[in-house]
């Protein structure tokens, strides 16, 4: 059986446990999910619409707000009563923070971040990626192990929904809130970028090459066109051309899309390093000798004002 | 004199020299208290002596920046020291302890003093009428009023000193005596309490001032040492730094952080040091005395430690601070960014080593083997991942190749920890070193060579104190010198921009320029250049913070390097091209930038591919 660890906050299940619970069910063994907190009545008969052979709500007053300590204590409890196979966890913030101290205290193994589980000549084998993406290793172990997985890897919507709702039950844990050495903070919200790029998936860049505001109007076009996001080197932004928002760098965001084309920008090192993890990069510039090159895995060596206009035509074409 | 005169005397100066010593009790319970950082070698005895003559006793610095101001005050300091004696003589006598006032050669020395009185009063009037009515903004937004009264005070000591020639006897030549001698008791007990301490201590300082510039000792993690915390924490040469301030703002207007409106002011340091010392605020977070802020704005420069008239050192005492924020993981963002990638990667950027290889095996560069090679070639983090730079590092190769110098890189590299030891971050900072000395010693390098001035200091400075001798040199240095028997005929006119770690730092500015008249070209001085330029804004970790408060301090400097009317601005560093460039690309300006070695390289190959075939 595969023990799922669902998170919510305030009642509000967090999107990724549905991610975990369709990795496991992929698996194709039981699978049971469970939820934790003081109250978890209502994740919990939202979890139950899963095809899942039962749901936990694992409660105990202290486990509301998240602590480190309660936790660990309350889940170990859980894993030692229901002896699971492998637990599966969403690699949230959360997650991280008290899943190796899970994993010590259950002496198993834990493997994060990973992309997908599969199982392979009678051995399940963990995917995650390694050297910055560029590989993937499968990675054995022995025993029952935790594995966290990461956001948006597996798709949420591939869960496969329970004819009928699945049995919910309440384990009773004990948690010693003297005995949580943690003091949670009200919980806060960092101001939210207007804009955010590091979600992209095509972004349109312009550089100082652009000349004149009135100009950058053309790259929205294509922008549009591609239905990109419109992002901006140090010069663009401050001269006011665009938003701070939209600037892309070491000082503004980092960002990873599918495909990057920066257009007139020479590649300063603060603005590659804002955008290197981006998987295509196109790079249109006049300078053949512009260190963007360096990086691009398609360069045009040429006026952006003749061939922006030719692109846009033939993607509207 | 009179029997219930010399009582009162006696009475007076019994009570003015305890006010005095009360004064100077807490100030040196202070220093005792400190923990001692005071390491004078004694193979560094000669330096410091003609140190301490050329300035204590000649008054170099303080002439240096200001000479008209510092020759008053030479006037003055010279001054006090041929008064020593009279004042002794007439003190002794006036306790009634000795009377040699009626001696010959006293009469003799009064005479010669009439000179130095001269100066004196010339001088102190000056330094009067700059501090009451001129008002620099150095010295501070309001008139001190105690500056000003001691001023009158020696004003009124030189006076009665000459009138005493016309009084000899009688009332009028008592009451000149008592003017005297109470201007004197009340200098006295003035003194402690004022910037004019550093009568007493500056002598001092100055001599303990480390003999290289920004020197921030390693911290002995056996000893549990975390940087400076709190009051408390503050080491003994800086608390004798806090008492010796004399307040005159060189560091202030030499400071690029204040220079573009930052709320950083080395000075205002220094004073908040002293106050919350004074105030006994020995618990109080430093973060708090000088706000956290301020402590990441500075570039460590230098220029405020390098144009300290009295050897007061800033950069310890930031770069000590920051290690007490940096210990608490309270570095600012950015950094914690740079410190990931340097964990991670062992570079600034975070790139991968497969970048630096690439350019390695596109430029035909050889792996450093002791056998074969007589320099190893240090890339740096820039060498290795900087388009931009990696052409200056291309020119370098071709340069030695010509001169048929042998020359090889590593097979890695780390960062030399340049950012993490400015920035406060020593852990990482040591761990970096000592995995790179390890690396040099394994291969056997005696001779490094490398074109970032911040790796030059690095390497060559922050290194020996892991007991690392090899030699490091930057490409200036050793192309100046292959080439000196070389000129080439050209035209251009071009503004250098010397990088404060290898102006101010290394003393390296006339090879620079050597090289550049030598390949053809005019020079055109900012008015900082040399060994006190103006920083670019990248050093001290800064190059990561890219919102700066105020105006950017590249931006400054642009415009200073274009108000020279060079067209071509020449610069010897990878952070300070960086800076520039993005500088020009915001403002838009048409000034063109090379880099000093590839302006030699390229000067080298035009004459080679102009001159006559055979």
């Amino acid at each position: 059986m595969i023990l799922v660890i669902a998170e919510q906050q305030g009642g509000t299940l967090n999107k990724a446990s549905w991610e975990a619970i369709a990795a496991a069910q992929q698996m194709g063994g039981p699978v049971t999910a469970a939820v934790l907190g003081a109250d978890t009545g209502a994740p919990a008969a939202e979890l139950a619409a899963a095809d899942v052979a039962e749901v936990l709500r694992v409660e105990a007053p202290a486990l509301t707000p998240y602590t480190l300590d309660g936790f660990v204590s309350a889940l170990s409890q859980v894993v030692r009563a229901e002896q699971p196979g492998d637990v599966y966890l969403p690699h949230t913030y959360q997650t991280r923070d008290f899943a190796p101290a899970l994993a010590v205290h259950l002496g198993r193994a834990l493997v994060t971040d990973c992309v997908a589980a599969r199982q392979a000549d009678g051995r399940r084998l963990f995917v995650r990626p390694v050297f910055q993406g560029r590989l993937l290793a499968d990675v054995a172990c022995e025993g029952p192990a935790l594995a966290t997985f990461q956001i948006g890897a597996v798709r949420a919507d591939s869960v496969v929904r329970g004819a009928a709702p699945a049995a919910v039950r309440t384990v009773a844990v004990t948690v010693d809130a003297g005995a949580i050495r943690q003091q949670p903070e009200d919980p806060f919200r960092e101001a939210k970028q207007a804009v955010d790029l590091t979600q992209a998936e095509r972004i349109v860049a312009v550089g100082r090459g652009i000349k004149d505001p009135d100009k950058v109007a053309l790259a929205r076009q294509l922008a549009a066109a591609l239905g990109a996001e419109l992002g901006a080197s140090r010069p663009i932004c401050d001269a006011g051309w665009l938003p701070m928002d939209r600037q892309i760098g070491s000082s503004g965001q980092t960002v990873a899309p599918k495909l990057y084309l920066a257009l007139g920008i020479s590649g300063a090192i603060q603005h590659l390093v804002g955008m290197k993890g981006a998987r295509t990069i196109v790079a249109v510039n006049k300078d053949p000798e512009a260190p963007i090159f360096e990086v691009a895995d398609y360069g045009v060596v040429g006026d952006l004002f003749e061939i922006v206009p030719a692109v846009i035509k033939e993607l509207q074409g | 004199m009179h029997p219930t005169e010399t009582w009162i005397f006696r009475i007076l100066v019994l009570g003015f020299a305890a006010a005095f010593a009360a004064q100077v009790g807490t100030r040196a319970r202070l220093i005792r208290r400190a923990r001692n950082n005071l390491r004078v070698r004694d193979d560094e005895t000669g330096r410091r002596l003609l140190r301490f003559i050329t300035e204590v006793i000649f008054q170099s610095r303080t002439i240096a920046e200001r000479p008209a101001v510092g020759l008053a005050h030479l006037g003055v300091y010279w001054g006090f020291a041929a008064f020593g004696i009279y004042t002794g003589v007439e003190f002794l006598a006036g306790l009634g302890i000795a009377d040699f006032t009626g001696s010959r050669w006293f009469h003799l020395y009064a005479f010669a003093l009439v000179p130095f009185s001269a100066a004196v009063i010339l001088g102190i009037t000056g330094l009067l009428i700059r501090r009451a009515i001129v008002r620099p903004a150095a010295l501070g937004d309001r008139v001190s009023g105690e500056s000003v009264l001691i001023g009158c005070f020696i004003l009124t000591l030189m006076v009665t000193f000459l009138l005493a020639f016309r009084w000899e006897a009688g009332l009028a030549a008592r009451v000149n005596w008592w003017v005297h001698a109470m201007v004197i008791l009340g200098f006295l007990v003035l003194i402690p309490d004022s910037k004019h301490f550093h009568l007493v201590l500056s002598p001092l300082t100055v001599y303990l001032r480390a003999p290289i510039l920004a020197t921030v000792p390693n911290l002995d993690f056996e000893q549990e040492q975390v940087g400076l915390e709190t009051v408390a924490d503050v080491e003994r040469k800086q608390v004798l730094d806090a008492f010796t301030c004399v307040e005159c703002g060189r560091c202030q207007v030499n400071c690029p952080a204040h220079a573009t409106g930052k709320p950083l002011n080395p000075k205002t340091l220094i004073l908040r040091n002293e106050e919350a010392l004074l105030a006994g605020e020995l618990d109080r977070r430093l973060a708090d005395v000088f706000d956290a802020k301020v402590l990441w704005q500075c570039t460590t420069c230098g220029a405020c430690e390098a144009q300290c008239p009295v050897g007061v050192e800033h950069l310890p005492l930031i770069i000590g601070a920051r290690r007490g924020l940096a210990s608490n993981g309270e570095a600012p963002d950015a950094l914690a960014a740079v410190y990931n990638h340097l964990e991670r990667r062992g570079n600034i950027w975070g790139l991968g080593a497969d970048l630096r290889q690439k350019f390695v095996q596109s430029a035909g560069v050889e792996i450093f083997d002791a056998a074969r090679h007589e320099y190893l070639v240090w890339l740096g983090c820039a060498g290795s991942f900087e388009a931009d730079f990696q052409k200056s590092l291309r020119s370098l190769f071709d340069i030695l190749r010509a001169h048929r110098v042998t020359f090889g890189v590593l097979a890695r590299e780390r960062c030399t920890g340049d950012v993490a030891k400015r920035t406060g971050n020593e852990y990482q900072f040591q761990e970096l070193a000592r995995a790179n000395i390890e690396d040099f010693t394994a291969a056997g390098v005696t001779t490094i060579v490398t074109s970032c001035p911040h790796c030059l200091r690095t390497m060559g400075v922050d290194y020996r104190e892991f007991g690392f001798t090899a030699e490091v040199i930057h490409s200036a240095a050793l192309v100046a010198d292959l080439t000196r028997t070389t000129t080439v005929p050209g035209t251009g006119h071009v503004a250098f921009h010397d990088p404060c770690y290898l102006g101010r730092y290394a003393g390296v500015t006339e090879e620079p320029r050597d090289l550049l008249v030598r390949f053809g070209a005019t020079v055109h001085e900012p008015d900082r250049h040399g060994a006190n330029p103006f920083c670019c804004g990248a050093g001290g970790g800064l190059l990561f913070e890219e919102h700066e408060e105020g105006r950017r301090i590249s931006q400054e400097r642009l415009e200073q390097l274009e108000r020279t009317g060079a067209s071509t601005i020449v610069t010897a560093c990878p952070f300070c091209s960086i800076m520039l460039k993005g500088a020009q690309a915001s403002a838009n300006t048409q000034v063109e930038f090379v880099d000093l070695i590839s302006f030699v390289d390229g000067r080298m190959k035009g004459a080679t591919a102009s001159a006559p075939r055979p």
